[in-house]
């Protein structure tokens, strides 16, 4: 699964995110951050999955159920599509 | 494996005018680790999830503060707990221990208090239904009966018959002080009624009336309704003593103090907006004691607290089940509490604390029940930061009417303890399958034999 901005995103240090097309802003978490930034590293859902569970101490069900909840969050807020 | 970080759930965050209010952002939550010395977790694996806490300190503390605020400004006081609000034995017996009297508005409530030894005459029936035996009993013990209409009078005047002597009563009046207002109980004094009911209870011979009870409502928190209360109530003395040459015993002002919980719709949070007890005290005492008497015969003050005492000192242990995420895009929490034994989310706008660390990001929840009926919300629109499955969250000041409402419905209801001085004493088990059956009865031929 690709996942994919939809408009032009930016995000800080802080995890302030900022979409240029709409001016709303959002804040992430680090593990949000973390995620955030391999989507604009380009990597699918399924990469990201073992990524996370390479930087965190989490296992995998966790980490699974807790990424397809984000990623749906994302699409809910139009910030990504597939 | 070697130096992973913590991890927590992702989470983002929509930065909205919805998460905002008039006065900025959400504080952060603390996380709730400890109930009066004790770790929330501890508590919840040893007596189980939901579980009521009372802090039996808290709950002194709110009687100790509420008496002193009253008997500094009038010399004559006296608290009678609304039994209704929560009638726990133990509740009973600690408000008892501080000199509370009891305020009770049914034999069950009476029998109650009796049976922890409450003296008779340190009882006040009221409510607009009692028994012709439950009335010969209290008269008998010398409980203080105010009456509510004039089917009780008269079955009073029958018990002054059977027990041959004048019997001692207190009227029930309502006054035109709320929008709506209360009509349901008692006489209305701006109608004529009240004056119409101490009249006609006096004429008959049989009884004498020596006091005036006035319940305004509950959740005032506008403390000029009970001064407008108690100048009607100044009022009215000095026209029936006038008129009918009444003296008053005592006069009762009834509850409906404000607990520190937030009303739905309200627009500041209660911790702002709830009166203190002396400013209770300050808008009812000075103008009573303006009545039309020296001050040696003030009548005897009676005021009936009920969610203002006892609502502060509970908290409820209640776990995340499950969550989800909802087509508007909300996020929504189920607990394994329902209203079933949180009526009071009719109310009040609950704050819900973690008890564990779970990070500072507040997100916009919607929190269920754990009753299997879509009603069963116990909050539309609440901050709460991320949590899972299993987490313990608290709940503050769920003392009041959440305990004597609660109905046993698909669930069986949870243990309540009581903490004091570091220790911890259970002071209703969990129900059981076979407590909440134990009075059915099966008849055999209902039963298939094979
Ligand atoms: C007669 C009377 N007294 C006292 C109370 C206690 O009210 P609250 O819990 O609002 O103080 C009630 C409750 O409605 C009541 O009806």
């Amino acid at each position: 699964m690709e996942l994919q901005f939809k408009s032009e995103l930016t995000i800080s240090e802080s995890g302030f995110l900022f979409d240029h097309a709409t001016g709303l802003t959002y804040t992430l978490n680090s593990t949000g951050q973390f995620i955030f930034r391999n989507i604009q590293d380009k990597q699918n859902a399924r990469s990201i999955l073992s990524l996370v569970m390479n930087e965190f101490e989490v296992n995998e069900d966790t980490a699974h159920k807790d990424l397809d909840d984000f990623i749906r969050q994302l699409k809910e807020f139009n910030l990504v599509g597939e | 494996m070697i130096n992973k970080k913590a991890y927590s759930k992702p989470t983002i965050i929509r930065h909205s005018v919805g998460v905002q209010n008039k006065f900025g952002r959400p504080p952060a939550t603390v996380p709730i680790n400890r109930l009066d010395g004790f770790k929330v977790s501890e508590l919840a694996e040893k007596h189980g999830s939901p579980l009521f806490v009372l802090s039996v300190k808290a709950l002194r503390d709110r009687y100790r503060d509420m008496n002193r605020a009253f008997t500094t400004r009038y010399p004559n006081f006296q608290i009678a707990y609304s039994y209704k609000t929560n009638y726990l034995k133990s509740v009973c017996n600690i408000l008892k221990q501080e000199g509370a009297w009891s305020e009770v508005v049914s034999g069950f409530e009476y029998d109650i208090a009796r049976n922890i030894d409450v003296p008779g005459n340190q009882i006040i029936f009221n409510g607009p239904y009692k028994t012709h035996e439950e009335l010969i009993r209290a008269f008998e013990e010398g409980a203080i009966v105010n009456l509510d209409n004039y089917d009780e009078m008269q079955v009073v005047e029958e018990i002054a018959d059977e027990l041959d002597k004048v019997l001692e009563v207190g009227i029930r009046i309502n006054m035109d002080l709320n929008d709506p207002p209360w009509h349901k109980f008692g006489f209305n004094v701006e109608a004529g009624h009240a004056f119409e009911a101490v009249k006609r209870a006096q004429s008959g011979g049989k009884l004498k009336v020596v006091g005036l009870h006035i319940h305004t409502g509950t959740y005032v928190d506008d403390v000029t309704v009970y001064s407008r209360a108690a100048q009607g109530l100044v009022n009215f003395y000095a026209y029936i003593q006038e008129q009918l040459n009444i003296k008053l015993k005592y006069w009762d002002l009834g509850g409906g103090y404000a607990s520190h919980n937030t009303l739905h719709g309200a627009y500041m949070p209660a911790e702002q907006t709830c009166p203190t007890f002396d400013q209770y005290a300050e808008a009812i005492c000075p103008i009573l004691l303006n009545g039309p008497f020296q001050a040696q015969d003030a009548p005897k003050l009676f005021i009936e607290p009920g969610r203002a005492l006892i609502d502060e000192p509970f908290s409820l242990i209640t776990s995340v089940v499950s969550q989800k995420r909802l087509p508007s895009g909300q996020r929504g929490v189920l607990l394994d509490s329902g209203m079933n034994i949180m009526s009071s989310v009719q109310w009040y706008r609950y704050n819900f604390q973690t008890a564990q660390d779970s990070g500072a990001m507040l997100e916009d929840t919607i929190v269920y029940g754990g009753l299997c009926m879509n009603i069963d919300v116990l909050q539309a629109s609440s901050s709460i930061p991320p949590v899972r499955r299993g987490d313990l969250l608290v709940i503050h000041h769920v003392g009041a009417y959440n305990i004597s409402q609660s109905w046993q419905f698909i669930y069986l209801r949870p243990a309540i303890i009581a903490i004091e001085d570091g220790e911890v004493h259970v002071i209703k088990k969990a129900e059981t399958r076979e407590y909440v059956q134990s009075f059915e009865n099966v008849p055999d031929s209902f039963i298939s034999n094979k």
